[in-house]
């Protein structure tokens, strides 16, 4: 896990097995005042939300190992509010829809200004 | 198959268009061999007719020899008598006794005539006649001077007062000039009738003294019915010439022979009709057969031709699905990729100078622009992969429309109608979103040069109908045709999936889609969704 030590806006974790994504996000979202967290994995995400606290969790579905959903299950309440991202629309869905107490599921691709207005949302709730 | 397993009687004599009674190689059959029965009759009849005649003939001959027979009698018995007369020294009751021995009960007289000089006197005489020393003439004279001139017996028929006697006279029996008679009343007009033990009681019989049938000229006759149609049988009589006239009163050649041209004739009529009935069975039992084969090869072959279909239809979806995994697959693989260049780009252009004039800027904006086309290509591959059933929700038709229309923008140049009145229909709001989407998108491409697009809806009891028209370049017949298959594009860009998707969509709402587009004259496309959409399971 990687984030920056101290800076005043809400705390987001981005995590996506995709470098890419994940490091764009990453920059993106700090680019928009936010203090930002990513994780590789399930397991590390899962690790990261037992140490500190964040307001909003951008997370991909399809990961290798522990998926996005089987990370929210365990994690346990009260978590941080999540946007889940995925690939595959339909099926993911209806698995988010599942796991419940999700605050926006994304399909990739996705149009940005919407994904920061969804976070911009979603850490004003967690507040 | 389908259908019954056995011709129907209309299939078959359909072909013949009319129905006949009988096909008409039995007809003609039929004809054949009545003809053949009725000539057979007819031949019989003849020569039952034929048998008939000789038989008569043959019958008569006899007759006439049993009368020559018995006239034969009278020849010796007037020969004799002549003897006696000629030998009585002028005792001419030694005739008179020789007479009466052999007198039966149908003769009438005994005489001998003698000529002395031109006149004939009777010289000797027994029973009914003239008496001794009385002279002859008339019939009796004449019948006498023909037989002293005759060699043998002359007969005739001669009138004394009211009766007529047939005479038979012998010339010479009693020595020269000397004339015999033996005279015997007949009646002529009275039938004697033959008695049914007679071997000739089947015969009508009239005997002449003629050779030919003269009424003045009969002797007896069997029956009232003269003149007879039959056999003529001329026979000798002494000196003179007879006539039997014979007919038959019955058949003669037995009541078989007689029927045997009618049974000839039904028995050839029952083998035609036996005949034609076996050919008619078997012509029909043949036509059956092959009109149950025809039906059957046809049967075959619709059966083949649908399977065939039916597994080209098959191999179709196979493609199709196969396709659809390729797509589904490929399209995701893209996702990932596409999304990190949309957000570098992002991070680029936040990153630039806020001049809009920045050349680097409007490389990220082209940029842009082209990976929201492959995103959209992208979804239409998962859109048309997908292929999930619609999930029903009610929906103001009105609303929808408006709400895909502000998704995209129209380019420069293009007005924007939308008319109609709200109805709520039960839909996949996405879908139909999606639908309507794709077809605004096609109308937008398709005027390059500004024009108008107009969406109506018109409300309509069960259903509403959802009408996107523009006035573009319009299609030609074979791009009108291929509009809904899958790949088929004539756009430079894209992958020909946004109307097989949409067509889909709206079929699995249990609605039709309609296309009408000349080239030049835009088009125009309706979408007709029931106001309960019928759940139709969507196919792969």
């Amino acid at each position: 896990m990687n984030g920056p030590a101290e800076l005043d806006g809400p705390a987001v974790l981005v995590v996506d097995d995709e470098a890419g994504m994940r490091d764009t996000l990453v920059a993106i979202l700090e680019h928009h005042g936010y203090r930002v967290w990513s994780a590789p994995d399930g397991e590390t995400a899962f690790s990261a939300v037992q140490e500190r606290a964040f307001d909003v969790l951008v997370m991909d579905i399809r990961m290798p190992g522990r998926d996005g959903v089987s990370v929210l299950q365990e994690m346990g309440k009260p978590p941080p509010q999540v946007i889940l991202m995925t690939a595959y629309a339909r099926e993911d869905r209806l698995r988010a829809a599942a796991a419940a107490d999700v605050f926006a599921v994304l399909s990739k691709p996705f149009e940005l200004r919407r994904m920061l207005r969804l976070v911009a949302q979603a850490s004003r709730d967690n507040k | 198959m389908t259908g019954s397993n056995t011709p129907r009687a209309n299939s078959m004599t359909g072909k013949r268009g009319k129905r006949w009674p009988l096909r008409p190689l039995s007809a003609v059959i039929l004809l054949v061999l009545a003809a053949g029965a009725v000539a057979s009759s007819l031949i019989t009849q003849k020569v039952v007719e034929d048998q008939e005649r000789l038989i008569l003939r043959e019958q008569t001959a006899e007759v006439a020899a049993v009368v020559g027979s018995a006239f034969a009698g009278a020849q010796s018995s007037l020969q004799l008598l002549g003897e006696i007369a000629r030998s009585d020294q002028g005792h001419p009751q030694l005739f008179t006794n020789a007479a009466r021995a052999v007198t039966t009960t149908s003769t009438q007289a005994w005489l001998v005539t003698t000529q002395s000089g031109t006149s004939l006197k009777v010289t000797a005489a027994t029973g009914d006649g003239p008496a001794v020393g009385q002279a002859v003439s008339g019939d009796q004279g004449t019948l006498a001077r023909r037989a002293l001139s005759a060699k043998g017996l002359v007969s005739g028929l001669v009138r004394d007062g009211g009766t007529l006697r047939l005479a038979f006279a012998l010339g010479g029996a009693a020595g020269p000039g000397t004339v015999v008679w033996q005279e015997s009343a007949i009646s002529p007009t009275t039938p004697t009738p033959t008695g049914p033990t007679s071997p000739f009681h089947s015969l009508n019989v009239a005997i002449y003294l003629s050779n030919h049938p003269d009424p003045s000229a009969l002797v007896v006759t069997t029956t009232k019915g003269l003149p007879l149609a039959g056999v003529q049988y001329p026979f000798r009589v002494g000196a003179d010439t007879w006539l039997i006239v014979a007919s038959s009163s019955q058949s003669l050649v037995g009541s078989l022979g007689q029927d045997m041209p009618w049974l000839v004739l039904g028995f050839g009529a029952l083998t035609a009709v036996l005949m034609t009935a076996v050919i008619e069975t078997l012509g029909r039992r043949r036509d059956y057969a092959s009109a149950l084969v025809e039906e059957r090869t046809a049967s075959l072959r619709s059966a083949i031709a649908e399977r065939e279909a039916a597994q080209a239809d098959l191999n179709r979806q196979e493609n199709m699905a196969a396709i659809g995994q390729l797509a589904a697959t490929v399209g995701h693989e893209l996702r990932n990729p596409l999304a990190v260049v949309t957000n570098v780009l992002y991070l680029m252009k936040v990153g630039s100078k806020a001049d809009a004039n920045d050349p680097i800027r409007r490389h990220i904006a082209t940029a842009e622009r082209e990976i929201s086309a492959a995103t959209r290509i992208v979804s239409d591959l998962l859109d048309y992969a997908a292929g999930r059933g619609p999930i029903l929700a009610p929906v103001e038709v009105c609303d929808l429309v408006a709400e895909a229309l502000s998704v995209v923008p129209p380019p420069d140049g293009v007005q924007v109608v939308q008319r109609g009145e709200p109805q709520v229909v039960d839909v996949d709001r996405d879908q139909i979103r999606q639908a309507l989407l794709n077809l605004i998108t096609n109308a937008y491409d398709a005027m390059p040069d500004g024009g108008v697009l107009t969406v109506s809806t018109i409300s309509e009891p069960g259903s509403a109908q959802i009408t996107v028209t523009d006035t573009g370049m319009g299609m030609d017949e074979e791009t009108r045709d291929g509009i809904f298959t899958p790949f088929f594009t004539k756009k430079a860009r894209g992958i020909g999936l946004g109307l097989a998707v949409t067509k889909r969509v709206v079929e699995a709402h249990g609605g039709t889609i309609a296309v009408r587009s000349m080239p030049a004259a835009g088009s125009s496309f309706t979408l007709t969704l029931p106001v309960v959409a019928a759940m139709v399971s969507a196919s792969q």
